[in-house]
């Protein structure tokens, strides 16, 4: 019944066993940004803390701190090799031209547009609509006018997530439903440590072209994958999660035809 | 005995030794915390050294952003101006520090952010009789801040616990995996639930309870109505619990505080000690029913409609012991209608006639009115009650409905 | 409304894999069907319904539904939804609660008006659906099954801070009430399927 992602075959080995899996979705029509494009990146969300014996995360601001850092650095350096303009926005009044409440109202329209794409892409509740259709959601036109009054080309919504020491954590079994109307009701993911997603929006149609979601999970404290706090493993993930960028189905075919 | 009862003032003294009384009243378990004992450790202008300290904060002000872009906050200036000014008021040295956000929220609660933001729910507005009883809820909760006990109470928790990363708690989850984070960081309406990440403990609560109502006194409120709060939210739980038939558990400021007698007590006590003789103290009743104005209809409205008939008739009663009027009594229909037991038609019936009597009835009461009459087969009065509904809210969303009915 | 179950139900499945299980992807069990476009029975089958295009059905999960409902969905139930009641019978819950909930959505009672099953649903999304606020934007009279029935138009901010919107046709026939509602997110997914609920409340049946 359940799928295992392909490098997981690992997990099924020896004790030092590891799993990195990123499975990408894209609009069958989706080619990469190319020529000189602009994207806007909201608010990253960057969090990394220190795991405790006790199974705490400490929220280590020193650390977070190198890791954002890392991480935008990483995006501009892979973002500039394609030859992109990139934008950061870290907070919402930063976007000139845009209401901090336009800018609030379109992140939570793609919280649950993202939110809809894990549960019904990678989590297995599939709607049988969408089987086998690349991506098929859209923000409509309120990230078209957000494209049209800041001049940029596509958005980029991107979150990482990391603890260091890692432990397994406690599977989330069944909160109850008063936990699952909140927001979303994730099944927390094997011992996830290293959670990183990215969506794409292509601002000229308000459509999700591209989603990535980057889950790396050491069983063994000591295993660290793409340890956001060096640049290296920052760039590690950056590179993970949107440097292996493919285009759509319906180009990759026609690209096969050549 | 208790060391601190030898400390006893000429001030405590001179109220009659009302305070030297109620120490020994609070039993072996607490000895009562002073409120004279309570001096801020956290002056103006505070910034954390502690690494750990610092890594709340980064995190505490990514939420506070949340919070300020919530779509779930009041946007009264009124009422915003209102509470600020408040919170200057009673909040200590660090009162020009604190920021104060109203979410509408039909919860009775109201909690303060290690950095100094604090939330309101407008539930908590519905439920404080007078100025004074918000002033002790907002100094009590400026009392965990300056006595600093959210990052105590964290590090105790270090030690014992089976909580994950903030993000995941403060993402509303509490106690789960992070799981696919997406983003979003705070679901605003589910913030109740998050602070039981600052699970104070109950010395904690004495010295907030302590310190918030010496910070009311000294505002020159009633610090009695501190207590009078307390009063009447353990009145409110027993009747929702009672109507469900189990015992009172619902997550509230006071979830973890099992001695609530002793509170009571305590504050009572601190009250009588605090007070100086011939100084005036007010309540501010007036006050502050006329800044919330017709705000209250909305805060009615969302408590009523939660179903939770138990805890919705115990407020609107104990609203009422300072008069009933149109609003309450329809309000009252409300709870009946909506809990929809063996004759609770009649009741409501008899309320919303009750209130419409009254000139400050809500148009939706002439409305509610006329369906029940409707129902009894009184037509022709259940028709002018329709009319009346209309004349009031000619553009009310129903009125293609109702006017069908009129014929 | 019946995503909460789903998502508990997958992430205890999923939770017990040693290894994450992103690559569930879209094979094996999940919990929609899909609906072509033909006639179809909803619910417990006294009413019948042809949709415009395919849409997804909400698979039955056996603890938490009342047989007389359905949900449909087209971008998942973040997004948008149709929840069909067929011959819900009076002094029944639209939704499975326990009579220890501190809240509690309202049974259904024959004799409502459309106010009364207004006031209903609105209870449903505050109690059960995390509204945190809710406005009535009309209720007016409309024909739906060969009977009088009603409109219901309404929107809603919940508590993932998103405003959603809906419109509910309803009518009550020989005491039950028989009712479809579409909710979806204000900014965009409402108005981008709105026409295809016309569709389907305009092909609505009873079934003799």
């Amino acid at each position: 019944m359940r799928k295992w992602g392909i490098v997981c075959a690992l997990a099924a080995s020896a004790a030092l066993s590891a799993c990195v899996q990123t499975k990408q979705y894209a609009d069958p029509q989706f080619t990469l940004p190319q020529g000189s494009y602009k994207l806007l990146v909201l608010r990253p969300d960057v969090h990394v803390g220190s795991l405790t014996t006790g199974g705490m995360v400490e929220p280590r601001a020193d650390w977070t701190e190198q890791a954002r850092t890392n991480i935008i650095a990483a995006l501009r350096a892979q973002q500039a090799a394609l030859g992109g303009n990139l934008t950061i926005v870290e907070r919402r009044n930063q976007l000139p031209g845009v209401a901090e409440q336009e800018l609030a109202d379109v992140e939570r329209l793609n919280f649950a547009v993202d939110q809809s794409i894990v549960l019904h892409k990678y989590l297995g509740d599939y709607l049988p609509t969408k089987r086998g259709r690349g991506l098929d959601w859209t923000l409509g036109s309120d990230a078209v006018k957000l494209g049209e009054k800041t001049g940029y080309d596509y958005a980029l919504f991107l979150h990482a997530e990391d603890s260091v020491a890692s432990r397994g954590r406690v599977v989330l079994g069944v909160i109850g439903l008063a936990g699952c109307i909140v927001g979303f009701c994730a099944p927390n993911v094997g011992g996830a440590e290293q959670l990183d997603y990215a969506s794409l929006v292509d601002l000229k149609t308000g459509e999700v072209v591209w989603f990535n979601v980057v889950d790396a999970a050491s069983q063994v404290p000591g295993i660290k994958f793409g340890e956001l706090r060096t640049p290296e493993g920052a760039a590690q993930m950056i590179e993970r999660l949107i440097g292996r960028m493919k285009p759509g189905q319906a180009v990759r075919r026609a690209e096969a035809v050549r | 005995m208790c060391g601190h009862c030898l400390e006893l003032t000429r001030r405590s003294l001179l109220a009659g030794g009302g305070a030297a009384i109620a120490a020994f009243q609070t039993g072996v378990a607490n000895a009562r915390v002073r409120p004279a004992d309570m001096v801020p450790l956290v002056g103006p202008g505070f910034k954390p050294t502690d690494k750990d300290e610092q890594g709340l904060w980064e995190e505490m002000d990514r939420v506070e952003e949340e919070i300020a872009g919530s779509n779930l906050l009041v946007d009264d200036p009124k009422l915003s101006g209102y509470l600020r000014e408040l919170i200057g008021t009673v909040g200590g040295p660090a009162a020009k520090d604190f920021r104060i956000y109203l979410a509408r929220i039909p919860d009775f609660n109201a909690m303060m952010f290690p950095t100094g933001f604090a939330v309101v729910f407008s539930g908590l507005l519905l439920r404080m009789r007078n100025e004074a009883q918000l002033a002790g809820v907002i100094a009590h909760e400026s009392g965990h801040f300056l006595r600093r006990h959210m990052i105590r109470s964290w590090r105790d928790q270090r030690r014992k616990t089976d909580i994950f990363s903030i993000g995941a708690m403060l993402a509303g989850v509490g106690g789960a995996g992070a799981g696919v984070y997406l983003g979003d960081y705070v679901q605003l309406a589910q913030l109740g639930t998050i602070l039981s990440l600052f699970k104070y403990s109950r010395d904690m609560e004495s010295e907030a309870d302590a310190m918030g109502a010496k910070l009311i006194a000294e505002a020159g409120y009633d610090p009695m109505e501190a207590s009078n709060v307390w009063l009447q939210l353990i009145g409110e739980e027993k009747a929702s619990a009672a109507y469900r038939g189990k015992h009172r558990q619902r997550g509230s400021l006071f979830d973890t505080h099992p001695s609530d007698d002793a509170r009571m007590a305590d504050l009572r006590a601190d009250a009588l000690e605090l007070k100086v003789p011939g100084r005036i103290y007010d309540n501010h009743r007036a006050r502050y029913l006329a800044t919330l104005g017709s705000f209250r209809q909305t805060l009615l409205d969302d408590q009523v409609k939660l179903n939770d008939p138990g805890a919705s008739e115990y407020l609107i009663e104990t609203l009422a012991q300072d008069g009933w009027d149109g609003l309450l009594r329809f309000y009252e229909g409300e709870v009946w209608r909506l809990r929809n037991r063996k004759g609770d038609d009649i009741r409501a019936a008899q309320s919303y006639a009750a209130a419409v009597v009254y000139p400050d009835a809500p148009a939706d009461a002439w409305r509610w009115h006329g369906i029940t009459l409707l129902k009894a087969g009184r037509t022709g009065e259940a028709k002018a009650a329709f009319a009346k509904y209309l004349t009031m809210k000619p553009n009310a969303p129903d009125a293609a409905w109702v006017r069908q009915m009129i014929g | 409304m019946k995503r909460f179950s789903t998502v508990a139900l997958l992430a205890a499945a999923l939770g017990i894999s040693g290894c994450s299980s992103l690559g569930a992807g879209e094979s094996g069990f999940s919990a929609y069907s899909a609906v072509n476009v033909h006639r179809t029975k909803v619910g417990n089958g006294n009413m019948t319904v042809v949709p415009p295009r395919p849409w997804n059905r909400h698979r039955a999960v056996l603890f938490d539904d009342v047989p007389a409902v359905e949900d449909w969905t087209l971008n998942g139930p973040y997004l948008d939804g149709v929840t069909f009641i067929t011959g819900l019978k009076s002094g029944h819950f639209m939704v499975r609660q326990r009579r220890s909930t501190d809240q509690q959505v309202p049974k259904f009672r024959s004799d409502m008006t459309p106010p009364e099953i207004a006031a209903m649903l609105e209870s449903l999304y505050r109690v059960r659906g995390g509204a945190v606020d809710f406005h009535t934007l009309s209720i007016q009279p409309r024909a739906f099954l060969g009977t009088n029935g009603f409109q219901f138009d309404y929107e809603h901010l919940d508590d993932d801070e998103l405003w959603r919107k809906g419109r509910a046709v309803g009518a009550v026939v020989n005491g039950q009430l028989y009712l479809i509602m579409f909710d979806a997110a204000r900014s965009h997914y409402y108005d981008a399927a709105l026409p295809d609920f016309e569709a389907i409340v305009a092909s609505a049946r009873l079934r003799a």
